[in-house]
């Protein structure tokens, strides 16, 4: 007979399966409590596998819906709703992946390098370039991260995002060159303004076509004079700053930084060794090394879940495809609690921690819950009432409810829709302990 | 807004005519006990607004040094010609968008404080505004300025009152969090489980840190809701910050206990055509901030509100081919109210001896000009918010 898991191993078991695959689909929690942490450990890690669950996901076939049209005609209104459906469609396309996928981390890792090269449609404006910057982040999500910045660096949907269409030698725009290194490479204060300066002389001759993210390259419009970034001298164009700029060490402490903060801890550093194991810019090599740290038993590591994060880990759980819920609602929910997948606020990406736990984003998230709820299997509360509440904590990977949860729960053990409603909204499920 | 006035009569009314009926009659005792106590604002009580303005707003095409013939040409591309400003002084003049605010201004309501930022000015919006917001220069401190004076109130979840549903690290401390109100109102949990739902707000010994602020924000919403959600409807549309304002004139009016107040816009971050971008958000700004005032100062509240309107940098004096400018440093700040001494203050940056990057030198360092909302508007020592300041700038 197995022994009863003990605490610090529920705790472990629950953080890599929230952080790591947006939480267990039913039974995948009991399941790897009896297997234990090492075989945990190896499950959350698996990808690039055939995925049967992704079977099911038509990817929208966005067209080219080019230029803006002029005046109030029919076309115009056409070219708007397929722009609008286009991006609604893109949006249930990219959660229907990350609710079904049988191997949920590359969904996972694109999700956090969305939010890294955070770009957004509210500028964009087109569905098509968007799609193809997720399948980029997609493709390289578990990859090399010098690979994934040399083809970012030129990647139509971040170049619009961020100016380099109005980016001159005459007169440079330092926008995609300053976040470049500030927010995606380096970090803060790693670089100076002279770096900025020449390299946005180096992002200089691209064009990006906004309809379709195609960008293409005008030798005469470069800066094709040698330029000094961080140190070296030489010409450069986007790829070779790109390969220069993610061969510094800084390049490998600030990504480890990065992943440590948005699945670790928002308080703590990580160890040393964790960057040392990124030495090389392997993804999949930094994120086994952080899956297999021994971070997951500290109790101060705690995380608040994004509400995309909460809403893919219910849905997950209560086996609910987001495109079988009203489209209309799911955005507006999503919205409201302040995150929409393609529509960061800003190029720093989404907020973190305690930002998303205010009065006004419960009760949207109570809003949503509904939503989730009534559509949602709810037969992992078939036990009887004594076993609910404890069921219920294995259904959604929680490592033990508090008394709080626990004697609310125990109030509604006769109506499972409330009783689901109440552990979705509980605090031990909005935050990953 | 009469019928909105907030008093205990009042609110007693509102739970014995059950408007409330399924929440409030859950409702923890001590939450009940906690709003039911709760007193209006005191009358004179001083208020403050803070309108953040993310993105990096130009406070060069803002407040225009017209006549500076380097204004004219280091951006000859997006300058403003004499016709397209309103001029406060020989020099100085705000962006022509800006009729409201320059209205004010000649009514002595509106105090400028020139080139306002921090030593050692970073360029990036993120530092910067992380600087801005929690009033610390170490990125260790993550604690937002009012976050630390909510450390230091008695709790209650009036005391300061944000717009939005996501909270700016400005109103985080370390022990208290603002409430947030959405534009869309309030809206309390409904269906068969909305009666349990208040007790998933109590908090447990077992809590960790931030379960036990996900039980707060719970608890908190319901007891704010009890007052606030009768006078929070969908205010007719706007622009978004008109709305955001709108919604704060209405609940200062209705004497609602907060003290503190936070509404913000985006998009400020012009680095391509900059001219018509800025001027439609200025041109926004500027209405809602007309429209505030007059709403205000309709009210029993006339004297006791101070809006103060920052951004995280000013931007580059030189403007870039793409009709835009990259990222600067000093900035005007705007205080404005009824009681505030109008006028200029500190110093107009020069525009041609620049920094290294060809960047304003500021002027006046911003912790004084919170170290003055401190003492004059909140009542409390700058020390006891930004450690080791102590200076301040008042403007009343």
């Amino acid at each position: 007979m197995t022994p009863t898991p003990t605490y610090t191993e529920r705790l472990a078991t629950a953080r890599l399966l929230h952080r790591f695959n947006f939480g267990p689909t039913p039974g995948e929690f009991a399941a790897l409590l009896k297997g234990g942490l090492a075989a945990t450990r190896k499950r959350v890690l698996e990808h690039g596998l055939p995925d049967p669950g992704l079977d099911s996901v038509v990817a929208p076939n966005l067209p080219d819906l080019g230029p803006y049209p002029q005046g109030n005609t029919p076309a115009a209104t056409a070219f708007y709703q397929a722009m609008n459906t286009g991006n609604q469609e893109l949006v249930v396309w990219w959660l229907d992946r990350m609710v079904v996928s049988h191997y949920p981390l590359a969904e996972r890792m694109t999700w956090f390098w969305h939010g890294h090269w955070a770009t957004s449609v509210s500028k964009v404006g087109y569905p098509l370039p968007m799609q193809k910057q997720n399948e980029t982040l997609r493709h390289y999500a578990l990859g090399n991260f010098r690979d994934m910045a040399r083809v970012m660096v030129v990647d139509g949907a971040l170049n619009f995002w961020l100016d380099n269409e109005e980016n001159y030698i005459s007169s440079p725009n330092e926008n995609l060159a300053r976040e470049l290194m500030e927010l995606m490479t380096l970090g803060v204060n790693k670089f100076t303004q002279d770096d900025v300066t020449a390299a946005a002389l180096a992002l200089t001759g691209y064009s990006t076509v906004q309809s379709n993210g195609n960008v293409t390259f005008n030798e005469e419009q470069h800066y094709s004079k040698p330029l000094t970034v961080l140190g070296t001298r030489g010409p450069l164009n986007a790829e070779s700053l790109a390969w220069l700029i993610t061969s510094k060490a800084e390049n490998a402490k600030y990504i480890t930084d990065r992943l440590w903060f948005r699945f670790v801890s928002g308080t703590s550093s990580p160890p040393s060794s964790l960057e040392e194991s990124f030495a090389g810019r392997d993804i999949d090599e930094l994120v086994s090394a952080l899956v297999n740290s021994p971070a997951w038993s500290d109790p101060a590591n705690s995380l608040v879940k994004s509400p995309v994060e909460w809403f893919v880990g219910a849905c997950k759980a209560l086996k609910v495809r987001p495109s079988s819920l009203n489209t209309g609602d799911l955005l507006w929910g999503l919205s409201q609690m302040g995150q929409v997948p393609f529509n960061p606020p800003n190029v720093g990406g989404w907020p973190y921690g305690q930002a998303w736990l205010s009065g006004a984003a419960f009760q949207y998230r109570f809003e949503v819950s509904q939503l989730i709820v009534t559509a949602g299997d709810l037969s992992p509360l078939n036990v009887s009432p004594s076993k609910m509440v404890e069921a219920s904590a294995d259904w959604l990977g929680v490592p033990e409810w508090s008394r709080r949860t626990a004697s609310t729960l125990a109030a509604a053990t006769k109506t499972p829709s409330e009783f689901a409603t109440l552990a979705l909204l509980a605090p031990e499920y909005a935050v990953s302990a | 807004m009469i019928n909105c006035e907030f008093d205990r009569r009042r609110f007693l009314q509102w739970t014995g005519a059950g408007l409330f009926a399924t929440a409030s009659a859950q409702l923890s005792l001590e939450s009940i006990a906690g709003a039911a106590t709760t007193t209006p604002l005191p009358a004179s009580t001083p208020i403050l607004v803070i309108v953040t303005l993310y993105g990096g707003n130009d406070g060069l095409n803002t407040v225009v040094p017209f006549t500076d013939p380097t204004y004219q040409s280091a951006r000859a591309n997006i300058a403003l010609s004499a016709s397209q400003v309103l001029p406060f002084t020989d020099s100085l003049a705000f962006n022509s968008v800006m009729p409201e605010m320059s209205a004010l201004y000649a009514a002595n309501k509106v105090a400028i404080v020139q080139g306002v930022s921090y030593p050692n000015p970073n360029l990036s919006h993120f530092t910067s505004m992380a600087i801005w917001q929690s009033a610390s220069m170490t990125a260790e401190v993550s604690s937002g300025w009012i976050g630390r004076w909510l450390d230091i109130q008695p709790h209650s979840p009036f005391n300061a009152i944000g717009i939005g549903s996501t909270l700016p690290p400005l109103l985080v401390g370390d022990k208290s969090v603002a409430s947030m109100v959405d534009l869309g109102g309030i809206q309390l949990p409904w269906g068969p489980a909305a009666s349990l739902i208040p007790r998933l707000g109590r908090s447990s010994s077992s809590d960790v840190p931030l379960e036990g602020a996900a039980a707060t924000s719970i608890s908190d919403l319901f007891s704010t809701a009890q007052l606030l959600s009768p006078l929070v409807t969908k205010s007719p549309t706007g622009s978004f910050i008109s709305e955001q304002l709108s919604l704060v004139s209405t609940l200062i009016n209705a004497n609602v206990p907060t003290r503190v107040w936070e509404v913000n816009l985006s998009s400020f971050d012009t680095h391509v055509g900059e001219k018509a971008d800025q001027n439609a958000l200025l041109a926004e700004v500027d209405a809602a901030l007309g429209a505030f005032m007059t709403s205000i100062s309709a009210g029993g509240r006339s004297n006791d509100v101070t809006v103060m309107v920052y951004s995280e940098f000013g931007r580059r004096v030189m403007s870039n081919a793409g009709l835009g400018t990259d990222h600067g440093t000093a900035a005007p700040v705007f205080l404005i109210g009824n009681t505030v001494k109008g006028g200029l203050y500190g110093e107009q940056p020069s525009l041609s001896a620049l920094d290294a990057n060809g960047n304003l030198v500021a002027t006046t360092d911003f912790r004084d000009v919170y170290g003055g909302l401190l003492h004059d508007v909140l009542g409390t020592p700058v020390g006891d918010v930004i450690p080791s300041w102590s200076t301040a700038l008042s403007v009343h």
